[in-house]
């Protein structure tokens, strides 16, 4: 019997060794073929956690603490099942690649530290490996060198920084209410509600880490940078790696201490953000950016949960996000790597792919009987029966208008080759994450106690989940008919006010190289020189 | 001699300077040999004088002669000196081992002017640190500063071309400024209180015109030595044009010298003066130096003058220190409580500790960031920002190196930087001052931003092969990851281990101020 233990230590051993390994061109040119057994152990290790009471791990002298608990764990072991599928279909995609070595360390990387926010429990530990998430991240969504890419990096490393700098500034306001120098998460959130310093602690994390899940209006580099990246890595992006705010929200957020400003600020956010990307997103015509918009959208819905659940102090909103992100890391993922298998695919074989995307894809609407039911079901409860849940069901209407867009948009994607097909690393990696995103939920709904399997079944429940979807596939049509008279929207839509932006902050840098300029005549150096004595002297003397 | 750790404050003077005299009389062939065979016993000396401060738990004081202040001169190491030490002789070792083969004379080949001046200057500047560490007097503090200015400047010009000599100048000419206001506020204070000795001044010095005179005189005056904005102009040429080696010891190590005084100055010397609102003014210029530096940080198109002017940006992090350690609404002292009022204006550690930490990690980093650049340069010939695109194909140990210096720089976890970032942040929390928080995470967004006109080409370059003029040797390549490993490593020294900043304090030492 291997310890709890053990199997952490190889799930975070082996990406870090692969990557040492890295060091070596030989080794490095090979290195894709191993991309889908790295996420294994992890995958274990989330396993081992089902139907355990939360487990800690603690390494005090390097300030390095691990939890395994429910919603970790799940998250976990379904991000570890995409980052598998991805580097399957990565290995193919990547054959012959010159820039295989260097797709491999970003690639390394980036699993690393995705895995590794899910299990972080103190403050240095998670700051770590979610900057090296993000950081490293950048390496994947400028891969392909194109300017569009580069373009879509330097939007994406800007607004990650941001995040980065919301977080730092959070941590610390929270390690600052802990008293004793004790940097765990737990104690942080013990302390939080009191803390002199909440609100702007809330505000900073909330900020973070709805940057990081796409919130409008920082949800600007997402519909950007996701399609940029190689098709693997859009497919983690948009599936595994936006849960690192989502796990965020979940770990800093004290969901038993009702915060209701807080609670409906953050439900508001997350409705405004469900309904704005589907607008947005139905003037899109390239499939991967459609795709991007909804994650945008289907990550509000989860802060409109996690929302609901902090006003009222409700802690079984946590499972219900966490249960929500689980299926959308499957099904996104999954489409994701569809739009590729499409793209190689000619019409013949066409219908072997598309049946299964349209099941996924409206699965996100909340399809009966696919997992997306089952995650309205779980998060139901804690939106209640008010205007929130009303909402909640109008985004669905929503959400399926907007993935029959993509259908249509993925379909008029596949290769003009009738004959083509995918080759079998794209179509097996894409049937594992169809699985998974079907079996998965369905599994987890009863092993982890969202729910019961009975109340799935029941023909009110079925007709609750299916008239959005007939309202949502009427307003496909008309979408259909007259989507041309739409006016076409850029990536990132609010993105274009950057540029006056940028135009304003190159002129403040030319003023200030005109000052520096000035500053090098000696007169003027001598002159301060004087000038800084007297004031230093002068408020001394005034402060006396 | 163990009997008596406070030996070890002589030996760490002596050493470089016996070394010096070595070098001068057995010429330039072996003084590059002599120069690397002191470094790891400096080495030692310094470890073993980071041992005693921290098993005797208060300062070191070795009363030269056995004479005592006001006689006679002492030296004196607390906590801080020794860290300071520790790392001049870990950056000036490294600098050694990378300049190895690029200042010495051939087999049979004539000897040349730089193989001696470049080895003579690094042992000069090594006991110039060494001094300014140790002195605890201010004409003492006076005559290490000119040292170290007078060996840091030929540094500049060695290879003699028109444009560094004429930098060099101009770096002299400002240090000159800087030595006389200096030097004027030291005079000051002796008519005053009749001795130069730190801690009888700090028993001594009253709020009064003098002091203050004095006091603005030599923060003036350092300042100018520091290159705080608006008084850097010398620093970027000087920095930038010199040879790599040396750029490394000049950013990493002189500079912090003159600022190392100013802590002095203000926290032992004369900590009856401390004043919130001069700290604010410290700060502000801090602040904007970390503007003004970022700013044209990003516009320089060569690499050398890029890491120079992000030197300036940096040092403002350092001033930011001031108004943390003195709390502002603690406003003005009455001269009857002035202690006790002061024991509670003194609040946190972690402004010490951030403060020491980021000059320390800065020193490491900054050292391999300009080894780097001059790896780069002398195998690309050039260093145009805009013409290293995909340098990390080939020379991807030199790009790590730079690539987690610029990490630490950034402030990204777990570096050294970081950590020295998470406990300033901590101190403007503690002491209500958030406005500077909001100049300490700025400042990481600039320095992000002029780190990755470097690193984005370098790293994402989209050209194949990269032909190099010249090959780079491995082994200074590793010199430069070890520092670079060096500044990111410092972030896992645990943040509360670095009391020893605290130890010897004069306050510790129960000269009655903290």
């Amino acid at each position: 019997m291997i310890s709890a233990e053990m199997l952490l230590l190889i799930s975070f051993a082996t990406p870090v060794a692969l990557l040492l390994a890295c060091g070596w061109r030989m080794v490095r040119e090979r290195m894709p073929t191993l991309f889908a057994f790295a996420p294994l152990p992890a995958l274990a290790t989330a396993l081992w956690a089902v139907n355990r009471p939360p487990w800690v791990f603690n390494e005090a002298r390097l300030h390095i603490t691990f939890v395994l608990d429910m919603p970790g764990a799940i998250l976990l072991g379904v991000a570890a099942l995409l980052w598998s599928a991805a580097g399957l279909y990565a290995s193919t995609y990547l054959r012959g690649h010159p820039n295989l070595g260097r797709f491999s360390i970003y690639w390394l990387l980036t699993l690393t530290g995705s895995l590794g926010v899910f299990v972080a429990a103190d403050l240095f530990t998670f700051y770590l490996t979610f900057a090296l998430l993000s950081l490293a991240a950048y390496g994947l969504v400028v891969f392909d060198g194109t300017p569009r890419a580069r373009r879509a990096g330097i939007i994406y490393l800007v607004l990650a920084l941001l995040g980065e700098i919301f977080l730092l500034m959070g941590f610390v306001l929270l390690a600052s209410a802990i008293p004793g120098d004790s940097l765990a998460i737990r104690d942080a959130l013990a302390t939080l509600p009191t803390s002199p310093w909440r609100d702007p602690t809330v505000a900073l994390l909330i900020a973070g880490f709805g940057l990081k899940m796409g919130l409008v209006p920082l949800h600007v580099w997402l519909p950007i940078a996701h399609p940029a990246a190689p098709m693997p890595a859009s497919a983690v992006l948009s599936g595994a790696i936006i849960k690192a705010g989502v796990i965020g929200l979940i770990r800093f957020l004290p969901f038993d201490v009702p915060l209701p400003d807080w609670g409906v600020a953050l439900t508001a956010v997350g409705l405004l953000t469900a309904f704005y990307s589907v607008v947005i997103g139905i003037t899109q015509p390239n499939p991967k950016t459609v795709l991007a918009y909804s994650s945008v959208s289907q990550m509000g819905v989860v802060a409109a949960v996690l929302g609901m659940g902090l006003a009222a102090g409700q802690s079984n909103a946590v499972m219900a996000a966490t249960f929500y992100s689980a299926h959308h890391l499957l099904a996104k993922g999954a489409l994701f790597l569809a739009v590729g298998v499409v793209a190689a695919t000619g019409p013949r074989r066409l219908w072997w792919v598309l049946v299964p995307a349209a099941i996924l894809a409206l699965g996100i609407g909340g399809l009966p009987l696919t997992g997306g039911a089952l995650a309205k079901l779980a998060v139901k409860p804690v939106l209640g029966d008010g205007r929130v849940e009303l909402l909640a069901t109008l985004s669905a209407i929503g959400t399926t208008l907007l993935m029959l867009h993509f259908l249509h948009r993925l379909a008029a994607s596949a290769s003009p080759d009738p004959s083509a097909s995918a080759p079998i690393g794209f179509a097996l990696s894409w049937m594992l994450m169809f699985v998974a995103a079907i079996g998965v939920p369905w599994t987890l709904y009863g092993v982890t106690g969202i729910g019961v399997y009975d109340d799935v079944l029941q023909p009110k429940i079925l007709w609750a989940a299916l008239w959005p979807i007939l309202i949502g596939a009427g307003l496909a049509l008309g979408l259909w008919r007259w989507g041309r008279y739409l006016p076409p929207i850029p990536e990132g839509d609010i993105v274009v006010v950057g540029q006056p932006a940028l135009r304003v902050v190159v002129r403040c840098e030319d003023a200030l190289e005109r000052v520096e300029g000035g500053l090098r005549q000696w007169p003027v150096a001598g002159l301060f020189m004087l000038l800084l004595i007297l004031i230093l002297g002068g408020v001394m003397f005034h402060g006396y | 001699m163990m009997q008596d750790p406070s030996n070890l404050l002589v030996l760490a003077l002596v050493l470089p300077v016996a070394g010096l005299l070595l070098a001068l009389v057995v010429g330039g062939r072996y003084a590059g040999r002599i120069a690397l065979w002191l470094m790891p016993v400096g080495l030692a000396i310094a470890v073993m004088l980071v041992v005693s401060v921290i098993r005797a738990d208060d300062a070191l004081v070795y009363d030269l002669g056995g004479w005592m202040p006001p006689l006679g001169v002492a030296l004196r190491a607390d906590g801080l000196s020794a860290i300071f030490i520790l790392t001049t002789v870990a950056v000036i070792g490294a600098t050694g081992i990378f300049a190895r083969t690029e200042f010495r004379t051939l087999p049979g080949q004539p000897e040349t002017r730089t193989s001696l001046t470049f080895w003579a200057l690094l042992l000069a500047l090594w006991g110039a640190l060494n001094l300014v560490f140790l002195s605890n007097d201010l004409f003492s503090l006076f005559v290490a500063l000119e040292l170290l200015t007078f060996s840091a400047i030929p540094l500049v010009c060695l290879d003699g071309r028109a444009g560094t000599l004429a930098a060099g100048l101009r770096y002299l000419l400002f240090a000159l400024f800087g030595s006389v206001l200096y030097l004027l506020g030291a005079v000051l204070l002796y008519g005053a209180y009749g001795t130069l000795d730190i801690g009888l001044l700090s028993g001594l010095v009253r709020p009064e015109p003098v002091a203050w005179g004095a006091a603005a005189l030599m923060t003036v005056g350092l300042m100018a030595k520091t290159a705080l904005f608006p008084l850097h102009f010398w620093l970027p040429p000087a920095h930038a044009g010199a040879p790599a080696a040396a750029s490394a010891v000049l950013s990493a190590l002189v500079i912090k010298a003159s600022l190392f005084l100013i802590v002095r100055l203000w926290f032992d010397a004369m900590p009856a003066l401390m004043n919130p609102t001069a700290a604010q003014v410290l700060a502000t210029l801090g602040a904007a130096a970390i503007l003004f530096g970022s700013v044209l940080a990003l516009r320089q198109a060569r690499l050398k003058l890029l890491i120079a002017y992000s030197t300036v940006a940096q040092i403002g992090y350092l001033f930011l220190i001031f108004p943390l350690i003195v709390r502002p609404e603690s406003g003005s002292f009455a001269a009857a409580d002035l202690y006790t009022e002061l024991a509670a204006t003194v609040v946190s550690t972690s402004a010490w500790s951030g403060g020491v930490l980021q000059a320390v990690s800065h020193a490491f980093a900054k050292a391999a960031m300009f080894m780097a650049a001059g790896l780069i340069a002398q195998s690309l010939g050039h260093d145009r920002i805009a013409d290293l695109s995909s340098i990390g194909r080939a020379l991807p140990i030199t790009v790590l190196a730079f690539a987690l210096a610029g990490m630490s720089l950034m402030g990204l976890p777990p570096s050294g930087g970081f950590a020295a970032k998470w406990l300033l942040l901590t101190a403007t929390i503690e002491t209500g001052q958030w406005w500077w928080a909001l100049v300490i995470l700025g400042g990481g967004l600039l320095t992000g931003g002029y780190l990755f006109r470097v690193l984005a080409p370098a790293l994402f370059g989209s050209r194949q092969s990269v032909t190099l003029r010249a090959p780079v040797a491995r082994y200074r390549e590793v010199v430069v990851l070890a520092l670079a490993l060096c500044s990111v490593l410092l972030g896992f020294v645990r943040l509360g281990a670095f009391d020893l900043v605290q130890i010897g304090r004069l306050a510790k030492a129960g000269m009655g101020l903290p």
